[in-house]
Order: C-alpha cells, then sequence, then structure tokens
C-alpha cells in the first residue's frame, strides 16, 4: 500500500515535472520583436543606406533563427542555459540601437539633404541672375542647362527621400557651378583686368577729343553699362540705354556669333525710312584693319573655325519690332532715341565701342559676386 | 556464436555508415551559384534586404556545416545543412526572379520618363522653328542654346539607362521634361509678343 502511494505520488510528480519543467528555448515574444526590429530597418532602408550595419545585423538574426527554426533543443530543461535566448536577446539590444542610429543619421541626412539641395538652388538663381544681368547667358553655352538639370534632379532625390543621392547630386551641381563661374571670369575677365580697362579708357577719351579737336560729334557705347553717350564738341549731350547681339557682352570674332564688336570705328552710312528694314540705321566701317588683322590672328592661332567669316553690316539701329528684345551683333536705340541721335550724327562720325570706363563696372562688380560666393552651398 | 558474428558485423557496418556522413557538397554549391546568380542579377541592388538575409543564411549553413565538420565522425550530422542549402537556392532563385523583374520595371519606367522627356524636347525644337526669324530671331537665341542643352542632355539619360542607373535616368528625364515645358513657355511668351516669323533679307553681322 505505502509502496503503491510511493510509485504514485512519483509518477505524479514526475507527470507535472515534464509538463512544467520544460520550457520553450525561444520566447516566441522575442522572434516576433527581433522580426519587428528588421522591419524598422528595412523601413529605414538600412539595406540601401547603411549596408554594412544591417548586413552585420541580419546575418546574426538569420544565423539566431536558423538555430531557432532547426534546433531539436527548441525545448529545454529548467537547468539548461538559454543561450540561444541570451544571444537574441543581446540581437535584439544591439538591433534596438541600430535602428535608433539609424534613425538619427537619416534624421540628420534628410536634413544635409534639404540645406544643400536649397543652398544649390538659391546658388543657381544667384548665378542666373547675375548672368542674366550681363547677358552671359550665351557665354556659357550649354553649361547652363547642365547645372539647372542637376539641381532639379537633387530636388527629385530629395523628394524621393533618397537623401544619400541628393546630396551626392547636389554637390555635382555645386561644381557644375563653379565651373561656369570659373569660365565666367575666364570669358569676361577682361572687364575686371585695369590694363584693358585703361586702354579702353585711352580710346574713349581719344574719341571725345576728337569731338572737341573738331567741334564736332562722336559716340562711345559702353557695353558693361549698356549706355551710349553723344558727344558735341566734347560735351557729353546726350545718353541713352542700349541693347547689345545676344552674345553682345563678348568681342566679335567671327560672323554670326552675336557679339557686338570692341574699337574705334567710323559711321560710313546714315540710312533712313526705306533704306534699312529698322526704324534708322547708322552703319559703322566694321570691319576695319584692326578688325581684320585680329581675326587673321585668331584664325591662324586656329580659334576660329577655317570656314567661317569676319562677318559685317554692324549698325546702330532702332528697332524693327517692339519686341524684338537682342540684336545679333548691332547697337540697338529705342526709336525715339535712335530719332534724336540719327539727327546730330554724320557720316565720318566716330563711334568707339567699349567694353567697360571703369573698374567697378556691371560686370566685373558680377564677376565679383559670384566669386564671393563660390564655396557657399 | 554466429549470430554474435553477425551482430557484431551488423553494429561495425553501421557505424562504418554512420561514420561515413559527407557534407552535402554538391547542394551547397548549388546555394551558393544561386546566391552568386542572384547577386549578378542585381538582387544586391533590387531586393537589398532579401539579399542580405540570403548572406545570413549562406553564412548559417557554412557554420552548420564547419560545427558538423568539427564532431567526431559518428556524430555528424549534415540534415539541418542540406536543409538550408534546399531552402537558401530555392529563396536565391525567387529572389533572382523579384529582382530582375524589379529591375524591368525600373528600366521599364525610365524609358517611359526618357520617351516623355524627348517627347518634350522635341516639341520645343517644333516650337523654336516656328519662332520668328531674320531680325526677330535674335530674340530666341538664348532660348535655342537652352534646346541645343536639352537634347545634349537627353544623351545622359541614355547614358544613365545603359548604366543601368534607372533612377539616375529617371530623375534626369523628369528634370529634362520640366525644363523643356519652361522653355517651350517662354518660346510661346516671345511668339505671342512678336507674332509668326517672317522671312528676313539675309545680313552678315
Amino acid at each position: 500500500m505505502y509502496v503503491g502511494q510511493v510509485n504514485r505520488a512519483l509518477t505524479l510528480a514526475l507527470c507535472i515535472f515534464s509538463l512544467t519543467g520544460c520550457v520553450q528555448a525561444v520566447p516566441p515574444d522575442l522572434l516576433t520583436a527581433l522580426e519587428s526590429i528588421d522591419q524598422d530597418l528595412i523601413a529605414l532602408r538600412a539595406p540601401e543606406t547603411a549596408p554594412e550595419e544591417y548586413g552585420s545585423f541580419v546575418r546574426q538574426w538569420i544565423a539566431l533563427k536558423t538555430r531557432a527554426e532547426l534546433d531539436d533543443d527548441l525545448i529545454k530543461w529548467p537547468w539548461e542555459t538559454g543561450e540561444l535566448e541570451n544571444e537574441l536577446r543581446g540581437l535584439y539590444l544591439l538591433g534596438e540601437r541600430t535602428v535608433s542610429q539609424l534613425h538619427d543619421r537619416q534624421a540628420a541626412r534628410q536634413r544635409t539633404a534639404q540645406s544643400k539641395v536649397e543652398g544649390i538652388k538659391d546658388r543657381l538663381h544667384r548665378l542666373t541672375s547675375q548672368i542674366e544681368s550681363i547677358d552671359g547667358r550665351i557665354v556659357l553655352g550649354e553649361q547652363v542647362v547642365q547645372a539647372d538639370l542637376l539641381v532639379r534632379q537633387a530636388r527629385f532625390f530629395l523628394e524621393g527621400k533618397d537623401y544619400q543621392r541628393a546630396i551626392q547630386i547636389a554637390e555635382e551641381a555645386h561644381q557644375a557651378i563653379l565651373e561656369q563661374t570659373a569660365l565666367l571670369a575666364e570669358e569676361l575677365g577682361r572687364y575686371a583686368d585695369p590694363k584693358r580697362i585703361a586702354s579702353w579708357q585711352t580710346i574713349a577719351q581719344q574719341t571725345i577729343a576728337w569731338s572737341r579737336t573738331h567741334q564736332s560729334s562722336a559716340i562711345v557705347v559702353n557695353k558693361a553699362e549698356r549706355e551710349l553717350t553723344l558727344y558735341m564738341s566734347g560735351r557729353k549731350v546726350l545718353s541713352y540705354p542700349v541693347r547689345l547681339g545676344f552674345n553682345g557682352i563678348r568681342e566679335k570674332q567671327f560672323q554670326g556669333d552675336g557679339a557686338t564688336p570692341e574699337g574705334r570705328y567710323r559711321v560710313t552710312d546714315k540710312r533712313g525710312p526705306g533704306q534699312t528694314q529698322f526704324y534708322r540705321a547708322l552703319v559703322l566701317d566694321y570691319p576695319n584693319a584692326e578688325d581684320r588683322r585680329r581675326f587673321d590672328l585668331s584664325k591662324k592661332a586656329g580659334k576660329i573655325a577655317p570656314g567661317k567669316g569676319i562677318g559685317g553690316l554692324i549698325e546702330i539701329h532702332g528697332v524693327e519690332n517692339e519686341s524684338a528684345e537682342q540684336t545679333l551683333g548691332c547697337v540697338m536705340l529705342e526709336n525715339p532715341s535712335m530719332a534724336a541721335l540719327f539727327e546730330r550724327v554724320s557720316v565720318g562720325t566716330p563711334i568707339t565701342i567699349v567694353g567697360a570706363l571703369t573698374e567697378d563696372n556691371a560686370v566685373s562688380l558680377a564677376l565679383s559676386a559670384l566669386a564671393q560666393h563660390k564655396e557657399e552651398i | 556464436m554466429q549470430s554474435r558474428v553477425s551482430l557484431v558485423a551488423i553494429a561495425l557496418m553501421i557505424i562504418v555508415t554512420a561514420g561515413c556522413a559527407d557534407p552535402p557538397t554538391e547542394q551547397i554549391q548549388e546555394a551558393e551559384k544561386a546566391l552568386k546568380d542572384a547577386r549578378e542579377s542585381g538582387a544586391s541592388t533590387y531586393s537589398p534586404d532579401e539579399y542580405a538575409k540570403l548572406e545570413g543564411t549562406l553564412d548559417a549553413l557554412r557554420k552548420e556545416v564547419s560545427e558538423q565538420d568539427g564532431k567526431f565522425a559518428l556524430f555528424r550530422d549534415y540534415g539541418k545543412a542540406q536543409q538550408l542549402s534546399i531552402s537558401a537556392k530555392a529563396d536565391s532563385e525567387r529572389i533572382k526572379v523579384a529582382a530582375a523583374q524589379k529591375k524591368e520595371e525600373g528600366r521599364a519606367a525610365a524609358m517611359q520618363a526618357q520617351q516623355v522627356a524627348e517627347e518634350a524636347v522635341r516639341a520645343t525644337q517644333e516650337l523654336v522653328a516656328k519662332a520668328p526669324v531674320g531680325k526677330d530671331r535674335a530674340a530666341v537665341e538664348t532660348i535655342k542654346n537652352d534646346v541645343e542643352g536639352l537634347k545634349s542632355l537627353l544623351k545622359q539619360v541614355q547614358d544613365s539607362i545603359d548604366k543601368e542607373d534607372y533612377p539616375a535616368a529617371q530623375t534626369q528625364a523628369k528634370a529634362i521634361n520640366e525644363m523643356s515645358q519652361g522653355v517651350q513657355a517662354e518660346i510661346q511668351q516671345a511668339l505671342a509678343k512678336v507674332g509668326r516669323g517672317k522671312p528676313s533679307f539675309s545680313r552678315k553681322h
């Protein structure tokens, strides 16, 4: 009887022990939590933006998950150490830290991308404004659209939350803008060159002196300020705003370049109604001997393509159509101004076209403003 | 006596058979090849999370084989390794297909954006052709310069497509389309001001 009771008690104890003593090696909640960490990392685009961190986490996670799924010891005795569980808990803590770090990094990257994209947009806007203020767009050729493309591309990447790419493209855009600024400085640097300005001042003064000596009219056109000044007997009597060729800021090199020539010219013909497609026109003796000499030198040096001609028929003229905003290399005035000028000028009147007459001219100021901000984005 | 000998022989045979358990080399190689194929089809780019997990599975597989290799021959069991290599191969093949599909979707989207951009540049060019000629043409010289720029930018889209950088191609094409719309608006404004072009006598300049 006693032995039977003992046996029953032992059997019962064994059953209870078997049922309650065995525990699961890995709590399912822990696996779910790690699954959730993995999802958080994917949502943070860790596989693309932080492949090393994600790779490190996911390798451990997959290794432990595989063990949990494949191991026979999914049920352990209470006295067995929960090595797998401990490793999973350690990985959970690591995962949480990684999520937190990546979240912070992502937020910082977003701020950087936003700031860079805004900065580069602002920089391009400033460059465009400065270029337009000096009509220098053609000088840059296709580079203008290249920088514009990169700025827009950076914005699209930012909108798509690809901050890394947005930063990278914004930096490329910054580089493109720096190159444009350098090209402008190279092409238009003569407007900031004291020697060149001094030579322009000299020929302008000689023209004014001629007007004084001959008690006659003379014209000085200042390209940087887009201004035509009429002198009578050496005195400034009229000053008008003008428009130049579509590439007028440059020095004329060949036919069709849209540039306005610089140098000393004379009026060779006065064309009134019926003689010109414009309101009135004063024909200049471009190309003169100096222009031809310069053209030949440039051609020999290979700076001008063999097929290109020197061009001609450069005029000071009025407006043909009210909406013509630029010319092909001539100097254009509003019709009332042209009428007043036409009356005061005769064939033989000297016309001197210069780049600038002061060192702080509009072009050099624009170049200096661009140079000052070149490192900013 | 004879039955005892038989028992010993059977036991020895079991020991020898069990001791000769080999790793599933062929299956592991197949799994590794499948992972390589998945990578080459762009899985690391188009399904980076799943690809990283696959690499993790391959790591676990190698570790499991190494652990079994380290055991005494009688206790080696490559069953789990076999199971892992089979599932890794199957997952690699699945991810390879999924990545190829995502890649194709990216390519299709980039090509569609490229087509839209090309169409926009073409429309802009046509509009420039309608713009005023002769003296009035000077007003659109800057615009023509921009259109030439847009045409050369289209080459960059093709370059990005050729390099399989579809996100770059898409954003470039989108930007070109946006810029073309801007240039078209400028030309429309110019056209509204001066009307259609008229012939102009040839001039030097």
